[in-house]
């Protein structure tokens, strides 16, 4: 067995050896950086690019050594992948793969030298710097702006019903973080409004988030954001085909339909990559800490409209402002319903509307 | 007339949801009659869907994607037909290997031919147009239940009479039938066994083909890794609950459909965990089939 994973290491080691030649290589800084790419690999225009764009940048502006480590199963891999890029000397080493957090606190102590970092969830460890992004206020920015546009009878793509619409890939902590920060910016533009949530029950079944965003449409909802992936191109399509307004998610989703995109709901990987690389640089990168990326590191926050900034009116847009410097500020508290205690969470979940928003935020005392 | 419009909605949702389990399902039954299962249903829709979108890309033409998405389908068909039938291979592991190479087959190809990963959705590449006939489909409710899907909804609708008809009114399906049955007996009367054989899961192939179409073209028009979801194993499941026979087969595929349908709009309606309704449409269908068979059984048990 330990043959075996003897071979595994060396292969992966002469696999980075081969990458790491074609990558870009810079004098002024004798720091090297690893970033192990997550599912769906490199060319998936969303997470790991975006991630790996901020690579490339950090490459160049801070003159790092900087390497993407891809394998085909990410996933069973994550401790061969994780244990292989500390031997081979690297400062840093940054998980985009989410499912890392097991091997990682294992790994990790083995190599008390080399720092490491893990996107999207907490890892504890004296060496390892988490990751994490404030979904629930970009959403809630994303949330306002539905909420105002779907009174207005001038935008297109409205209807005069007060309902906005919302699919999650699956239930989970991690999915309805999105789906209550939005609902919360909804209730703070109107108290009267209520949002449809659904669940698709998975990411890549484009037919059925096309189905389940008809359905919310004929109930009455004129926005609905997706946050199901590869289930949310079907969303974006049906807005398109019927005409309402979809709201994209992660990375800028507008070009997919012009015009039916109200807006994406942004999470700037890249900027957290190059700005821990930047950090690192600096020398002022410390392990066992959180790396908080929110509205006001512009981790988060929705795209620039391209295609429907025309169409729905300033004001909006500058309420939306509004909004996020008094986020940013601290004058607006957005709840993050993945710190909420159970009771709280069966609470307000088994009453998901604006009232139950006002309830969760007295019982929170705030 | 609010509620009427709102059955009239998940009416023409089920159809819609229906149509690639009705479709896949026939192929699965003439598997079964013909007595080589193919659980590889999965695999040739999603070979079909990548099918329809690459070639309606290249050749300007979604018709075209659609015709060789029907190719692709009895390809794929015709070797796992060889697979089973000259190779003597295990009809489980080819049908496992026929989704494995049609899931990793599609994403690989994704990537060297389109250089994309994950979703390709061209924009040159039209959906198949709707339904539009003079009067019928601008009919008030009637228009939007009936004449206005997607061309592919249409084809399963016919596929279902012409299957059974096929099984049992011609020669070749009485052949498949008895070849299910006994094949040993079969080939001692002198039907051509390996050939009807192929025939049987070459026209599975062809109709996962269009199952695969309709879910990639016939109201969206984008390819999605894996996007058929298991529509395949739930056509198996439906094919199986009716003992293969065409009609009951396609009931249950409705009824799937159905009850998807309404639990999305449940969802919607109730603060229930989600899970609940999601978990609806595979136990209703299972409970509505094994009614109808216990009461065949007890029909058979009194006469």
């Amino acid at each position: 067995m330990s043959q075996r994973i003897r071979i595994l290491t060396m292969l992966t080691l002469l696999l980075i050896l081969v990458v790491g030649a074609g990558a870009t290589r810079a004098q002024d800084s004798d720091l090297s950086v690893a970033l192990i790419i997550a599912q769906g690999g490199l060319g998936d225009r969303s997470y790991n690019d975006s991630a790996f764009a901020g690579l490339t940048l950090a490459a160049q502006e801070f003159g790092v050594d900087v390497v993407p480590i891809e394998s085909s199963d990410p996933v069973g891999e994550g401790e061969q992948l994780l244990r292989a890029a500390a031997e081979a000397g690297f400062d840093l080493v940054i998980t985009l793969e989410f499912s890392h957090f097991d091997p990682l606190a294992r790994v990790a102590p083995d190599y008390p030298e080399t720092l490491f970092s893990i996107v999207n969830i907490v890892v504890e460890g004296p060496n390892i710097v988490s990751i994490m992004f404030d979904e629930h206020t970009g959403s809630y920015l994303a949330g306002a702006l539905s909420a105002m546009v779907t009174t207005d009878a001038a935008v297109p793509n409205t209807n005069e019903d007060v309902v906005l619409g919302a699919i999650g890939g699956v239930q989970s902590s991690g999915i309805d973080v999105f789906l209550d920060g939005y609902i919360q910016g909804a209730c703070a533009i109107n108290p009267d409004i209520s949002v449809l949530v659904a669940y698709s029950n998975g990411f890549g079944d484009p037919a059925t988030g096309r189905e389940l965003a008809l359905a919310m449409h004929e109930s009455g909802a004129d926005v609905v954001y997706q946050i199901a992936g590869g289930t949310g191109q079907g969303v974006i399509e049906a807005a398109k085909d019927t005409g309402f307004w979809a709201v994209g998610v992660d990375s800028d989703q507008d070009y997919l339909a012009p015009g039916f995109v109200l807006t994406s709901m942004l999470k700037r990987v890249d900027i957290a990559v190059y700005d821990l690389i930047g950090r690192l640089v600096a020398g002022e990168l410390e392990g066992g800490t959180v790396a908080q990326y929110g509205l006001a590191e512009n981790g988060v926050g929705i795209s620039d409209m391209t295609y429907s900034r025309h169409v729905v009116p300033r004001a909006y847009t500058d309420r939306v402002n509004e909004l996020r410097e008094g986020i940013i500020a601290g004058d607006i508290s957005v709840i993050d319903t993945r710190v909420i205690s159970e009771e709280q969470r069966t609470a307000f979940y088994s009453n998901r509307t604006c009232a139950g928003i006002q309830d969760l935020m007295s019982s929170m005392g705030s | 007339m609010e509620t009427l419009d709102l059955i009239v909605n998940i009416a023409a949702s089920t159809l819609r949801l229906a149509t690639p389990l009705i479709l896949a399902a026939m192929a699965g039954l003439l598997s079964l009659q013909v007595g080589q299962v193919n659980i590889g249903l999965e695999g040739m829709m999603l070979a079909g869907s990548f099918a329809v979108v690459a070639f309606g890309f290249w050749l300007g033409s979604t018709w075209m994607g659609v015709l060789a998405a029907i190719l692709v389908g009895v390809a794929l068909a015709a070797l796992f037909a060889f697979v089973v039938t000259r190779l003597k291979a295990n009809l489980i592991v080819s049908g496992l290997a026929l989704n494995l190479l049609a899931s990793g087959g599609t994403a690989y190809l994704l990537e060297i031919l389109f250089n994309t990963s994950g979703t390709f959705s061209p924009t040159a590449l039209q959906s198949l147009p709707n339904l539009s006939l003079p009067v019928l489909s601008d009919l008030p409710l009637v228009g939007r239940l009936l004449f206005n899907h997607s061309p592919l909804v249409y084809v399963s609708w016919l596929a279902i009479p012409l299957t059974a008809l096929f099984l049992y009114r011609t020669i070749p399906g009485i052949h498949i039938q008895a070849i299910g049955q006994n094949e040993e007996a079969a080939r001692s009367v002198g039907i051509p066994v390996r050939r009807r054989q192929y025939l049987a899961l070459m026209i599975g192939g062809a109709l996962c083909g269009l199952a695969g179409a309709h879910l990639a073209v016939g109201d969206l028009a984008l390819f999605r890794e894996d996007m058929t979801a298991g529509r395949g194993f739930i056509a198996l499941a439906a094919v199986y609950f009716a003992a293969g026979r065409p009609r009951l087969s396609a009931l249950a595929c409705l009824l799937f459909g159905l009850f998807e349908a309404l639990q999305f709009r449940l969802q919607l309606a109730s603060s229930i965990p989600p899970q609940f309704f999601q978990m609806l449409p595979y136990v209703m269908v299972v409970i509505t089939l094994a009614v109808i068979s216990a009461r065949k059984e007890w029909r058979k048990g009194w006469s």
